[in-house]
């Protein structure tokens, strides 16, 4: 009996790999290829479908869903074992891996503190001001070093003030919410505005180079899009006063509470100089020597610099970062490159052509309504990340300029403002229990609205003058 | 009128009470260090969060280890010192379990979990863990790690549409309280026929209704007119049983579709003992069992014994 409750329990949980499984056997030996795909095209679409079930419910840890898509595209004779191992690694990789480990090595040199008296001695005491101090600050320190260590660093700035705000944050709702989506809203807007800004952006920029549609440097990124991460600012703070209504206007005793806890950590040390000097020469190699080393190897020069100082221990470095997520977009690459090299990608965007170029006149209208709101509404559900690897190489193959539509892409993969799952920065805030699913809704949609008009306005007023 | 030896040594019992925040815990907590104290049994209290996406995991674990820095701790935990000092108030006499200090720091991550150390107890028997992760699969590991006899949930969070796994697939008797008014008087309505678990829900409803003194009934229904030698059995079983305790209790029997009946019959005031279902697991899944409907349609607090 005890077996069959074991059997029964397993398919529960696996229930979702088990369809997977189903699905994909149907579609190789039962469903005929459209006969304008060829065959190992039609395997490719069938891998990556399989791993979106599997990415998007989890019933299988990370890495086995990656290795998963690698022995796939062998068994069924997509490319061979060494070509598949090749394209599993590249410098989008090498920058994804280098930037998580660069933000255990960032965190764990307690500049936060740092951090919370600088915001202060900024904003004042004025809720408001320290709302638009979060949300300027995440975002530009997020579109250098990531969202993800942003949102770790000031987090603890939130909730400190949040607690001396009230005892129990909950009675304080509005103000808490206001206060932590300011940090995940500010680094979520801020990550579009530099290629280190996100994974990304630079899975984007290693798909231009993989296949051929150009090149772009740190310093252009910037002047393409990060007049969008500066007009979003103001209007993002006003939102979030607008939706949570924070319950004081006044943060005076909370603030003096967290500047004398901040005090104690005293003057700023060598140390703490040190890990601020190797990350500006780690940017500064980002915007004068990327072009040559690549983005990734001048990130992992950066860790072997923190390493090579003592600044962050290596088995730190090891326990924290998250070595399956480096692992799945290996593999996620290395099938977005099957798709492009076997037709599979072009096949996709020709249908999609076909279909609403019936309904949508306009070329120019249609690739980049398709590009944005397959990549938003897909980042919604998947990582941010993750979907720039899987429609990559679909919206590229859609026309007009790749350049522009690859732009469009990585700043529409930054819309994940509906659910906790998009960007690591709100599933950050959502890990406190202090904000719920509906809140995301509440201020998301708003959102979504503002970043999809400042898009509109970036690519119709701005890009043009370029 | 000698007494029977019990089926079962209470001291050697484990409960397991899953808590999920300080708002709507309160009364499941209360009932499951209530009903620990009636058996004697050590408790458990396991706070179940949700798991952050894989994705993320590693910047959220990130982001909690530097706010420990910040003496700011995981919310699973402030819930777990909640319920520590709940359980401390809870037992005013018991002076081994107030002498004993939840400290964040001492933590310790095993098995996919992490465990409150507390200091080596005499006496109090209680645990405290965080797991994270889907309800049923972490009840059921944390159930299986550590042999709990019973699992007591709280029915506060809509957890009518998860009856059916709990109940097929977690491997103790469990305790759900649905609608569980801690005010209210209750009476213990046992139902009864010839299973074999009916046993020993006699025996633990007995040992309930004798140290917490609610009126016992004991509900026996058939589908036709007729009750077979089995289920007249089982129900003169039960209270000479119960008689054997010296403790009264009144017999119903009734026909009619047997949930039905026992929904109808528990109203909203009866706090329903009945025996897990010993039917085949698949036809379980297929077609479900009196046990799950039953939970699944009536509104009172339900003991399911395995």
């Amino acid at each position: 009996m005890t077996i069959y409750i074991d059997v029964l329990f397993w398919m529960r949980q696996k229930r979702w790999f088990l369809f997977a499984i189903a699905y994909g056997l149907v579609m190789h030996f039962v469903v005929t290829p459209p006969t304008d795909l060829n065959p190992a095209a039609f395997d490719a679409l069938i891998i990556i479908s399989m791993a979106l079930i599997l990415i998007v419910t989890e019933p299988l840890p990370l890495p086995a869903i990656a290795m998963f898509m690698l022995f796939m595209q062998v068994v069924l004779g997509i490319d061979t074992a060494n070509n598949v191992a090749s394209s599993f690694m590249n410098d989008a990789v090498f920058f994804i891996m280098g930037s998580l480990m660069l933000a255990v090595a960032i965190v764990s040199q307690g500049l936060d503190k740092r951090l919370a008296l600088g915001i202060i001695t900024l904003t004042g005491h004025k809720t408001w001001r320290i709302i638009a101090g979060f949300t300027t600050i995440s975002a530009i320190l997020a579109s250098f070093i990531g969202e993800h260590t942003v949102a770790a660093m000031m987090m603890p700035v939130g909730l400190t003030l949040v607690r001396y705000a009230h005892k129990d944050p909950k009675k304080v709702a509005g103000l808490t919410a206001a206060l932590l989506f300011s940090i995940a809203y500010g680094a979520t807007i801020g990550s579009i505005g530099t290629p280190s800004g996100g994974g990304r952006n630079v899975i984007m920029m290693n798909y231009w180079a993989e296949f051929g549609d150009g090149s772009v440097t740190y310093l252009e990124w910037i002047k393409y899009v990060y007049p969008m991460v500066l007009i979003q600012i103001p209007f993002t703070v006003l939102i979030l006063l607008w939706t949570f209504k924070p319950e004081h206007s006044n943060l005076d005793s909370a603030v003096r509470k967290l500047v004398i806890d901040v005090a104690h950590a005293g003057k700023i040390k060598g140390r703490e100089w040190l890990a601020i000097f190797l990350f500006v020469l780690v940017f500064l190699g980002w915007v004068f020597l990327s072009e040559d080393f690549g983005l990734g190897i001048i990130a992992l020069l950066g860790v072997f610099l923190y390493l090579a100082f003592g600044l962050v221990e290596w088995q730190e470095l090891n326990r924290k970062t998250n070595w399956g997520v480096i692992l799945l977009f290996g593999a996620a690459i290395s099938i977005g490159i099957q798709m492009n090299e076997t037709g599979a990608a072009q096949w996709i965007a020709q249908v999609i052509i076909t279909n609403l170029g019936r309904v949508i006149d306009s070329p120019a209208v249609l690739q980049g309504s398709v590009s944005v709101l397959l990549t938003g509404i897909m980042s919604n559900i998947l990582s941010s990340s993750a979907t720039v690897a899987v429609v990559g190489p679909i919206v590229l193959d859609l026309g007009g300029d790749k350049i522009l539509i690859g732009y469009a892409t990585a700043i529409a993969s930054a819309f994940g403002y509906f659910t906790a799952v998009a960007a690591p920065a709100c599933t950050i805030i959502y890990s406190s229990g202090l904000v719920k699913s509906k809140d995301f809704l509440r201020a998301g949609w708003k959102m979504g609205v503002l970043s999809l008009v400042s898009l509109l306005g970036l690519s119709l007023i701005w890009w043009p003058l370029l | 009128m000698t007494k029977k030896k019990p089926l079962f040594d209470p001291k050697s019992l484990k409960f397991l009470t899953a808590v999920s925040s300080v708002e709507y815990s309160k009364p499941t907590l209360k009932m499951g260090a209530l009903i620990a104290s009636v058996f004697d049994a050590s408790h458990g209290v396991v706070y179940v969060g949700e798991r952050a996406s894989e994705f993320h995991g590693s910047s959220v674990n990130l982001t909690r280890t530097n706010l420990d820095n910040w003496n700011i701790i995981h919310p699973g935990l402030e819930v777990l010192e909640w319920a520590l000092q709940e359980l401390k108030k809870l037992s005013p006499e018991n002076n081994e379990l107030a002498k004993i200090q939840f400290n964040p720091d001492h933590v310790y991550e095993e098995d996919g979990r992490v465990r409150v150390m507390l200091p080596e107890e005499k006496g109090c028997r209680i645990e405290l863990v965080l797991r994270e992760g889907e309800l049923v699969d972490q009840l059921r590991k944390e159930i299986q790690l550590e042999n709990y006899d019973l699992a007591i949930i709280g029915g506060s969070q809509n957890k009518r549409h998860l009856a059916h796994s709990l109940i097929q697939y977690l491997p103790s008797s469990i305790f759900i309280l649905q609608k569980f008014n801690p005010r209210k008087k209750y009476k213990l309505l046992l139902l009864v026929d010839d299973s074999i678990a009916t046993n020993k829900s006699v025996e633990w409803g007995a040992l309930i209704a004798e140290k917490l003194g609610w009126p016992v009934r004991t509900l026996t229904v058939s589908k036709t007119k007729r009750f077979g030698a089995g289920y007249q059995g089982a129900a003169d079983k039960a209270k000479a049983y119960f008689d054997s305790r010296g403790i009264e209790v009144e017999q119903f029997f009734l026909t009619g579709d047997p949930v039905r009946t026992f929904v109808d019959f528990a109203g909203d005031n009866h706090f329903v003992i009945m025996g897990a279902s010993t039917l085949n697991p698949v036809k379980q899944l297929l077609f479900g069992s009196k046990p799950i409907k039953t939970l699944e349609q009536s509104d009172v607090p339900i003991l399911i014994v395995r």
